[in-house]
């Protein structure tokens, strides 16, 4: 499906400005430094990737559903819905509207626990606890708090069209390719349109492989400045890769945050200006127990 | 604790914003209504209830792609969705919203003034109807999107004459197979008695002309007043469409003994294509013939695209398109198939599959 980008609501809504999204984290990041966010959100990336791969779905759902997630935590606090939770919510919801169908709900639920088990047993004490009718609940206020803005525009199209338009032979597809893939693990999606993504991927290809592309580049005429700040996220990322060992760390980081009730604990619409409010999501998450229990 | 004051936060906003009305519509989609915006009481809206009805798909997948498609589509000839609308979430809904879909409020859908004998269509009328029509095809389908709908209760007009494409709860995206592979979409979408000969026939690797073959569905309908082969069975309805159209054949379309139910279902033989000359009867306008006979082309790759259909000499011959606007505001209460009478209302395709019934060689057409 082509549309216009710039018609979009990704466009129009969801084009972030960093110092708000900075902003919406600051709950979050009392308990947890900003360094320790990110890594709790590569790690929930990661999460989503295993489950995905082990539900077979394409690389576009799994992408999608990435962005969903970090959509819904760029305007909730970690613990206002338990992000174990919402990663199979945003893959049940990315793989209907990316056309792959609806995963039955057994599968997911299963292959959340055996992914669980078997690969995150680092990062996660017991059996997964959340059954499909918490997806299910899940998934209205991942809807409702994303506005029911459903397309996402990613970059792997535009990149594509640039790589051809950079002459073939130059062969830069597959590992721009693959820092775009990075890029999902850091703020950039939820900053900057796509097609600049693209182009900052190929940029940072170009200089890996000592490509002479200057030319090319300045006939493009767009922003530099927020190319190079692409850029300069994604590096940060690989700087962090070189010393961050994720099974090591990540189950003392997410012992920081105060763990979220079994069912959500209140809509966040309703809640989200006043997160403090511990009083309300009690008696409220009472009464959703009794009445999903059937 | 942090200031949320000066952000905006993109949440969707609460249904009780408009005051409903009317009900106007009921389908297996759910109910729509009419209603109007509480704080700007002249503007009035269409809402229709998203029904949860498989509580294993979770949101249904129909208003996930009515939603983003209708997001996507921005166009004269396309039903505009304002917004997306919620009940407030409290512990009696188990924190569950309903959502609604908010959409400009049509006056008319085109099944409901075909049905009412007082609304007269003139031929300038009928050409500024399937012009609108048309174009909102061709705006679709150069985004990629199949309708998969078309029928006359999904045709809205506006008092001001202006055509809406609506109801895309089954629409999709689609691409050009490429690289000798082909699609493979469901084939069980559009309503019976407008859906084309390839899909009744197992097609799967369908395109845009399925829209056209209910664009001349329709077409032939402003003038028949009411749906042109009303089918009880797939199997009957393929020979309403070979009494109209001709015997379905490898020779006017050569490929067909492929599909994949071609040999499994009872083909008429030796029919003859008698379109024109069946509606000659109530469409007195020879280039309309001509252009009927077009878009209900037996080979969907033979059948007219909405592009070409444009350029058809129906429409640049005299009498030019004229505004509906005039007629329609002789007028001045709503016109909804949902609200016609019941002889309209009893007309209802049945669903797919119905018992077997050989009996229908003597069944009229029209």
């Amino acid at each position: 499906m082509a549309g216009n980008f710039w018609q979009s609501s990704h466009y129009q809504q969801w084009v972030l400005d960093k110092q708000d999204l900075m902003r919406e984290r600051q709950a979050d990041l009392k308990v947890i430094t900003e360094d320790e966010y990110q890594k709790v959100m590569i790690f929930f990336s990661n999460f989503i990737q295993a489950l995905g791969e082990q539900l077979k779905v394409r690389q576009q759902v799994i992408a999608t559903a990435t962005i969903y997630f970090k959509r819904f935590y760029a305007r909730n606090s970690l613990k206002c819905i338990d992000p174990w939770l919402m990663a199979p919510t945003c893959i049940f919801l990315a793989s209907k509207v990316e056309e792959f169908g609806v995963i039955s709900n057994s599968r997911l639920i299963t292959t959340c626990q055996t992914v669980v088990k078997n690969k995150f047993p680092h990062a996660f004490n017991g059996d997964y606890p959340y059954r499909i009718q918490n997806v299910l609940e899940c998934e209205f206020y991942l809807l409702e708090m994303m506005d029911c803005c459903l397309i996402l525009y990613q970059p792997y199209r535009p990149l594509t069209q640039f790589c051809n338009d950079l002459k073939p032979e130059n062969d830069l597809l597959p590992l721009s390719w693959r820092i775009v893939n990075d890029s999902l693990r850091t703020d950039v999606p939820l900053l900057y349109p796509p097609y600049l993504i693209a182009i900052a991927c190929l940029h940072m290809a170009c200089v890996i492989k000592q490509k002479d592309v200057k030319q090319w580049f300045a006939e493009l005429s767009v922003d530099m400045d927020k190319i190079l700040e692409i850029s300069r996220q994604i590096l940060a990322l690989y700087e962090m890769w070189k010393t961050y060992d994720e099974k090591k760390e990540i189950a003392g980081i997410l012992s920081k945050i105060p763990k979220p009730k079994l069912n959500p604990s209140r809509p966040p619409s309703t809640g989200a200006n006043n997160q403090e409010n511990n009083s309300q999501n009690s008696s409220a998450s009472q009464s959703t127990q009794q009445t999903t229990k059937h | 604790m942090a200031k949320y004051d000066d952000l905006k936060f993109p949440y969707c906003e609460e249904e009780t914003k408009y005051e409903k009305l009317l009900k106007i519509g009921q389908g297996t989609f759910g109910e729509v209504f009419k209603a109007k915006d509480r704080k700007n009481r002249s503007k009035l809206v269409a809402m229709k209830k998203v029904l949860m009805e498989n509580e294993k798909e979770g949101f249904p997948i129909t208003a996930l792609r009515e939603i983003k498609i209708l997001q996507l589509l921005k166009h004269e000839n396309v039903v505009n969705l304002i917004e997306i609308c919620r009940t407030k979430a409290s512990p009696y809904n188990r924190y569950k919203s309903t959502f609604y879909l908010i959409f400009e409020f049509c006056e008319h859908d085109l099944a409901g003034l075909l049905s009412n004998i007082n609304v007269k269509f003139k031929l300038s009328e009928i050409k500024k109807v399937m012009s609108q029509l048309l174009n909102g095809l061709y705006f679709i389908h150069s985004n990629k999107i199949l309708h998969r709908d078309m029928k006359a209760a999904n045709i809205l007009i506006t008092k001001n004459g202006v055509l809406k494409l609506a109801d895309f709860g089954l629409a999709r995206a689609f691409s050009l197979p490429k690289h000798g592979q082909s699609n493979r979409y469901t084939n069980r979408v559009v309503t019976l008695w407008y859906r084309p000969p390839e899909l009744l026939l197992g097609e799967r690797n369908y395109g845009p002309a399925i829209d056209l073959w209910g664009a001349g569905c329709i077409m032939a309908e402003m003038w028949t007043r009411s749906p042109i082969m009303q089918g009880n069975t797939e199997q009957h309805q393929l020979q309403l469409i070979s009494q109209l159209c001709g015997s379905i054949t490898s020779d006017v379309w050569p490929g067909v003994d492929k599909l994949d139910l071609y040999e499994k279902l009872e083909l008429p033989k030796g029919q003859k294509r008698k379109v024109k000359e069946r509606l000659k009867a109530y469409v007195k306008d020879t280039t309309a013939l001509e252009l009927l006979d077009k878009l209900l082309a037996l080979n969907p790759s033979k059948r007219l695209d909405s592009d070409t259909a444009l350029n058809h000499d129906f429409f640049w011959v005299s009498p030019e398109p004229e505004d509906l606007t005039p007629m329609l505001s002789r007028h001045t209460t709503s016109m909804f198939e949902y609200l016609a009478p019941p002889r309209r209302r009893g007309q209802q395709p049945p669903p797919p599959k119905p018992a077997p019934n050989n009996d229908h060689h003597f069944e009229r057409i029209f």
